[in-house]
């Protein structure tokens, strides 16, 4: 399977004419964009804004975050979600980097929705403050979770997907200015240095806790929570076949863009040759049923054992109850004589002397940390917001909340906020880009 | 504005005696005795050692309240900025009392505390989760080193730097984890290989995150009479009266909440609900007795397999819930289990 990424580097931008790209600036024709987003009946209102690092602006209720992507040789970006099925991870997509679409609520935030501050404090907790974003924000009639706490987010998240194929689309014939190639030989095909070198899987543990169809990540449309654990190529994960849910607070959640980017899958591939052999993907879920879990783990490590790996990686979307499955799977795999390697965010309390993990084992004696979901976090106000700030503290975001006695409401009257790292956006950065740890005090 | 400082020092380092001075009851000096000349060194002069405060070890260890209260009752008037105890090397008692005095001073006048142990003091272990400990040498002749330490780091404090984690600073853990940035920045997914590889080749290496000792519960052991045992339901699953009284937070929960059953046959629908946030709410919600099970209980309550349900159920939230904070909303809902003499406990989780 190979896959050539073609890169396009935007520098700016700009909405214009013709949603075109030339010379690192990236021009969109609002009303044709606006047009692709209404596309759906379900969308009542919706607007764009171009926001850039450095600005003073603040998003929330943040649902998703997109890299404007075109597939070269036709077909959807997402297969299974956006248009027919087809495979992902082989053939030419050309990707817009530097940039992403945002969805933002206009009024409605929920459980697994965030926050981004693109300046002053605020902007590292989150690695969507060092891109271009351009920010779709809308509204949409799905009433029947208005007030719910949890949202499957569908019209904004599809409308998100349909507005990144669209701006994608105006790179789809054009040179690209980086040509990056993916490409693993059959597994049982490599040649003998490649073979001779310790391989590795990386075990992706994608969120899948709810039980009603519409809030998890799909993989190729399909509802991770009605899977098996399955082995998969890392160009599909790479290109478009598995996009994120709607489901767990936000900081240890997986956007899209960080799935289409996933850095651990290109470091693996960077270490591929030269330090290990890097078998490929197994995909599996985190299903709150313990059977479900103890499957799943005997899956993983069963096919672990059968690819040879001598190493691996599971890395787990979330945490609190998926830790139970992230330990689980790691126990499996190490009981299976494979060496392994956790990357996970931790929960330590507000003060800092909780247990980390939900489910802890000796047998996971080498992990990374990500960051600390529950830490408080205090900003001061910022000059414009884009959403409802309000959203922060009444429609039960993660780390936002109405009352508290001490901290008061996480949304005051001069427009500062206290909140738990929890509603970050994707602010853990599990797959790979985080540069935070923690360490004991 | 110059800062000041006290220090706590034990009979013979205060110079006035051995193991046989050792039942020496505290007093405060101004100015400076003993290991305080060198504190005062080390300061230098942004800070003024303005006391000290010298204290019989046995003094301390058998009259630990009084002699505690005496020192904070000399504390009381004076002005001082942060609190030197020790350092005391390996010297148990001497340890133990500067982890005493540190803790209570700390409390009372909101000031940083530091000391100093050598990973042998048994003090380490009963006060590292209260106090700045630093790693300390085993006898006094490490005297000027560990007082650097000390003083490097609360000048740190009183300077408002940016402080590091223990083990770069050089203290004794405190339990307490928070997240930092790396700097220089070095990626989750750089870390993970480099971590991988070592394990791989069986060279040493160090997880960010080890695991701690299993704090496990041992299972009760049975009721023997079911049938005369009052038994009361405790969920984490988040079923409240449906305007939520008690403002039960859906996620990271801090408060919760206990609810009359009594004359109640099963929780009706519309009535309760599940406020958890962590899982889909739906069968709960149109049977909140799939959670809090008063309808299987009244049943066994009928047929005799238990004495009796208690007369209320207690819940909270357990998605994002610490922990920490789990341990403690039990910790204030056992006092009520107890007076009524609740024999079992189901344990609900969702």
């Amino acid at each position: 399977m190979k896959l050539e990424l073609g890169n396009f580097y935007v520098k700016d931008i700009v909405f214009g004419d013709k949603t075109s790209y030339s010379n690192g600036i990236l021009t969109i024709n609002k009303e044709e964009a606006l047009k692709v987003v209404m596309e759906d009946e379900h969308i009542t209102e919706a607007d764009l804004y171009i926001v850039k690092p450095g600005d003073k602006v603040r998003l929330v209720p943040v649902k998703e975050a997109i890299e404007p992507r075109v597939r070269v040789n036709g077909g959807p970006v997402f297969p299974g979600v956006t248009g027919k099925l087809m495979q992902a991870g082989n053939g030419r997509t050309h990707a817009l980097k530097d940039c992403s679409v945002l969805v933002v609520g206009k009024h409605w935030g929920g459980f697994q929705d965030g926050l981004i501050d693109m300046s002053g404090e605020g902007a590292k907790y989150t690695y969507y403050s060092q891109l271009k974003n351009i920010v779709l924000v809308a509204d949409t009639d799905e009433d029947f979770e208005k007030h719910e706490q949890q949202k499957k987010n569908r019209a904004l998240r599809w409308a998100g997907m349909r507005l990144a194929e669209y701006i994608g689309s105006c790179v789809k014939d054009l040179e690209p200015e980086k040509l990056e190639t993916f490409e693993l030989e059959p597994v049982i095909r490599r040649s003998k240095n490649v073979n001779d070198l310790p391989s590795v899987v990386l075990v992706l543990q994608f969120q899948s806790q709810m039980e009603e169809l519409g809030y998890n990540d799909l993989v190729y449309g399909w509802d991770t929570n009605r899977m098996l654990p399955t082995y998969m190529h890392p160009n599909e994960i790479l290109d478009g076949a598995v996009i994120s849910g709607s489901f767990m607070p936000c900081s240890s959640k997986w956007s899209t863009y960080d799935i289409q980017n996933f850095p651990m899958i290109r470091r693996l591939y960077e270490e591929h040759g030269k330090t290990i052999n890097f078998l490929g993907v197994i995909t599996t879920n985190l299903n709150v049923a313990m059977d479900q879990k103890e499957r799943a783990a005997l899956f993983v490590a069963q096919m672990a054992k059968s690819l040879g790996a001598d190493g691996a990686i599971v890395a787990e979307e979330g945490y609190g109850n998926p830790d139970a499955d992230f330990i689980a799977c790691i126990v499996a795999l190490e009981d299976a004589g494979i060496k392994t390697v956790g990357l996970t965010p931790e929960c330590t309390g507000r003060d800092g002397r909780s247990q980390p993990l939900v489910t802890v084992d000796p047998k996971a004696d080498a992990i990374v940390s990500t960051g600390d979901v529950s830490q408080l976090i205090e900003l001061p106000p910022m000059e414009t917001v884009i959403g409802e700030l309000q959203s922060l503290a009444r429609d039960g975001l993660a780390g936002g909340w109405a009352v508290d006695e001490i901290l008061g409401p996480s949304v005051r009257e001069d427009g500062s906020i206290i909140m738990e790292n929890n509603s970050m956006f994707c602010g853990d950065q599990v797959v790979g880009w985080s540069i935070k740890t923690v360490k004991e005090f | 504005m110059m800062k000041k400082a006290i220090v706590y020092i034990n009979q013979f380092f205060g110079q006035i005696g051995g193991e046989d001075k050792a039942d020496f009851e505290p007093v405060i000096k101004e100015g400076l005795v003993g290991p305080a000349l060198e504190y005062q060194n080390q300061l230098g002069d942004e800070v003024k050692v303005t006391h000290t405060i010298i204290c019989g070890d046995n003094y301390m260890g058998s009259h630990t309240e009084e002699a505690i209260n005496t020192i904070l009752g000399f504390l009381e008037d004076k002005e001082f900025d942060i609190f030197f105890a020790g350092p005391a090397f390996r010297a148990g008692r001497y340890g133990t009392a500067c982890g005493h005095i540190g803790k209570a001073v700390q409390e009372k006048f909101n000031v940083p505390v530091i000391t100093s142990m050598n990973d042998e003091n048994p003090g380490v272990e009963m006060f590292r989760k209260d106090l700045y400990i630093f790693k300390g040498g085993a006898s006094a002749a490490s005297m000027r080193n560990d007082i650097k330490k000390m003083v490097d780091f609360g000048k740190k404090i009183l300077n408002g730097e940016e402080l590091l984690s223990a083990e770069e600073e050089g203290y004794f853990g405190r339990g307490v984890r928070k997240q930092i940035w790396l700097n220089p920045p070095v990626t989750a997914a750089d870390r993970v290989m480099d971590m991988l590889l070592k394990k791989l080749n069986g060279e040493p290496f160090q997880t960010e995150l080890p695991i701690p000792p299993q704090d496990k519960v041992p299972i009760a052991p049975p009721i023997k009479d079911l049938s005369k045992a009052t038994i009361a339901i405790v969920t984490s699953g988040g079923i409240v009266p449906v305007d939520n009284p008690d403002r039960i937070q859906s996620a990271s929960a801090t408060r919760w909440g206990r609810y009359d059953i009594s004359g109640l046959d099963r929780l009706e629908k519309g009535v309760f609900k599940t406020i958890h946030a962590g899982f889909d709410p739906a069968v709960a919600n149109e049977d909140p007795n799939v959670i809090v099970p008063l309808d299987a209980m009244r049943a066994f309550e009928r047929e005799g397999k238990i004495g009796k349900l208690h007369e209320y159920f207690y819940s909270t939230v357990g998605t994002g819930t610490t922990q920490g904070e789990a341990a403690r909303m039990a910790r204030e809902m056992i006092p009520y289990l107890k007076e009524a003499n609740v024999d079992g406990v189901i344990l609900i989780s969702t």
